[in-house]
């Protein structure tokens, strides 16, 4: 029963109208490309303000120990001026980005999805800073975007997409696997055409579209293997979509792997103590998560 | 600040400090001590760790009579006694970390993922038996979860299979309390009344291991560097080495990690402590992820990476 891709395009123009998508993400996300420093801060800063529950997420979110602050802040000016305008345009964006899913749960928790993203884009950055990877930053919007898809998918196919959840729960394989016989593509095919849409990035695209087929990457294969090696290693670490992946996965023999070899810290970066670091990351992210679904 | 004559420059911690949501700012010599002991023991605390590891150097410096964690950080890198002090301190880390089904995800681990593949393995070499070391068994516990998993698995997965489990130990005392296979509550606090009621038979307030349970386990004595005594351990499928390797230095490491590596088959597992890792002491097994769970892996023999 595999969908027309015309008929997924026509519900992803509808996209646009749908209420739940915070004002401000459109824009952000049609900037992201820009350097953090060409966006007007006035202008963030306002539209955040407009709202007050993603101001106030976006308080409670750059006060989190992952953010690593040193002091409060108590306002979005505040936060601006202690993280600096690259990391609040992210935690807008991550905001934005949970209020955009729908609330209603099925044999995936959207908020188990949005844990999934946020934590691919925490272990990106800090994986991408292990390894040498020249930009930590784009690496955390690689990873809190990278399964856009899905979150189509969970908006405009409910039914079909608690079909692909249900299989991929039954046989604990990943998602992806479990896609193509239910809806005739997978979540990168879908979010590749949602960025389109909203003028992402090329690189970003190419994350969306090459993270579980990092070979065929065209452009950004470092950045696009990150992002698969990170998705991976958070879906091992119970930080998946809610189920468990029945399987053994050896990192260093993943595609991915050998894209990433050349990058200047690799030689040095000791992975099982990468993996044992994320265990805290783990609680952290569990307690953020837990406390932004309720300020929803 | 750490003083910049450090041995080992801490390293940035993933979460970073505090404002009241649960994370604590450590002294920077904690972390310090924590960079110590993974280099030198291969052991991590990770940060929500880093409580409990600030305890257990408080016990210490209060016996060593030093009164800051610098002080305690220079003790354990530049005085005559800094190989006995850490050996005390990480004693004082990984004690009580023995009880039955106590890492939960490396059991999982082996009973879905790795036993099937090595049963389907099996079936070509008829006559074989399935061997699982602990080396370092202490008083028995992993040896004994073992054994209770693989009769478990006896009527289906396992059925058809021989399956052995060695268990070694260097301490004399241990391997004896081990052999008599009687627990209190801490020991068994992670057992499940069915298991409890399958495999043990009360005595008093304790729980004494059933005969059933001990002739699948073959306890001995043997010193992990002794290589004419490694050489006997052969044809293994999975070895267990918790919290043992950290008694070694870098170099006995090494040995006794090849020594591993020769005895085990193809498509075969180490499994070390929860927050042990290789890193720097081997190159041919190769790390492998599992739900909640990370092994050692050697693919091929020879070791073809």
């Amino acid at each position: 029963m595999a969908i027309a891709l015309s008929e997924i395009s026509r519900k992803i123009a509808d996209l646009d109208n749908i209420p739940t998508v915070p004002a401000l993400l459109v824009p952000l996300l049609k900037r992201l490309g820009e350097p953090a420093e060409n966006v007007s801060m006035t202008e963030i800063v306002n539209l955040i303000s407009y709202d007050k529950s993603l101001t106030a997420q976006c308080l409670h979110m750059a006060n989190s120990p992952l953010l690593g602050m040193r002091k409060r802040v108590e306002t979005v000016q505040g936060a601006v001026m202690a993280l600096g305008m690259t990391r609040v345009r992210e935690v807008a964006t991550t905001c934005c980005l949970l209020k955009a899913l729908p609330s209603r749960p099925g044999a995936l928790k959207p908020n188990d999805l949005w844990k999934h993203s946020l934590a691919v884009a925490l272990v990106s950055r800090e994986f991408a800073k292990r390894v040498g990877y020249h930009d930590p930053e784009q690496a955390y919007l690689a990873g809190l975007l990278h399964d856009l898809g899905l979150i189509v998918e969970l908006t405009t196919f409910p039914k079909e997409f608690e079909a692909v959840t249900r299989s991929a729960v039954e046989k604990r394989c990943p998602l992806h696997e479990a896609e193509p016989d239910v809806l005739g593509v997978d979540h990168c095919v879908i979010g590749k055409m949602l960025g389109e849409r909203w003028h992402l990035p090329s690189e970003l695209k190419e994350v969306i579209r090459r993270h579980h087929d990092v070979d065929h990457a065209t452009t950004a294969a470092d950045l696009v293997s990150i992002v698969n090696l990170t998705d991976i290693l958070c879906r091992m670490r119970g930080l998946g979509y809610g189920f468990e992946e029945l399987r053994q996965v050896d990192l260093a023999e993943e595609p991915a792997w050998k894209h990433i070899a050349g990058l200047p810290k690799m030689r040095d970066f000791d992975l099982a103590r990468f993996t044992l670091e994320l265990d805290t990351y783990i609680e952290e992210i569990e307690r953020l998560v837990t406390s932004l679904f309720n300020m929803a | 600040m750490p003083s910049t004559d450090a041995m080992f420059p801490a390293r940035t911690p993933l979460v970073q400090s505090p404002n009241g949501s649960g994370v604590v700012a450590f002294d920077s010599y904690l972390y310090q001590i924590r960079d110590l002991i993974y280099q030198i023991a291969g052991i991590l605390q990770p940060d929500h760790r880093l409580e409990f590891l600030e305890k257990r150097c408080q016990r210490r410096m209060a016996i060593a009579g030093v009164a800051s964690l610098r002080d305690y950080y220079d003790f354990l890198t530049r005085s005559a006694n800094r190989t006995q002090e850490l050996t005390e301190l990480l004693n004082e880390i990984t004690i009580g970390e023995t009880f039955f089904f106590r890492n939960l995800p490396q059991i999982e681990a082996l009973r879905k993922v790795i036993l099937p593949a090595i049963v389907e393995n099996k079936k070509r070499f008829p006559f074989s038996k399935l061997r699982v070391w602990s080396a370092g068994c202490s008083t028995g516990e992993e040896a004994y979860t073992l054994a209770i998993l693989f009769l478990e698995e006896s009527a289906g997965m396992l059925k058809n299979l021989k399956f052995e489990v060695l268990a070694t130990d260097l301490n004399e005392r241990s391997l004896e309390k081990a052999r008599a296979g009687v627990y209190g509550d801490y020991a068994t606090r992670n057992l499940s009344a069915y298991l409890r009621q399958k495999y043990f038979n009360p005595e008093g307030n304790l729980l004494a291991v059933k005969d059933t349970v001990k002739s699948i386990v073959q306890f001995s004595r043997v010193n992990l560097l002794d290589d004419s005594k490694m050489m006997f351990m052969k044809n293994m499928d999975v070895v267990f080495c918790c919290n043992v390797m950290i008694y070694f230095d870098g170099a006995a490491r090494k040995k006794v990690v090849q020594h591993y590596y020769n005895n085990l088959l193809p498509k075969s597992y180490l499994f070390l402590g929860h927050s042990e890792s290789l890193f720097g002491i081997n190159q041919q097994f190769r790390l492998v992820h599992f739900p909640g769970a990370t092994a050692y892996y050697k693919s091929e023999p020879g070791g073809g990476v």
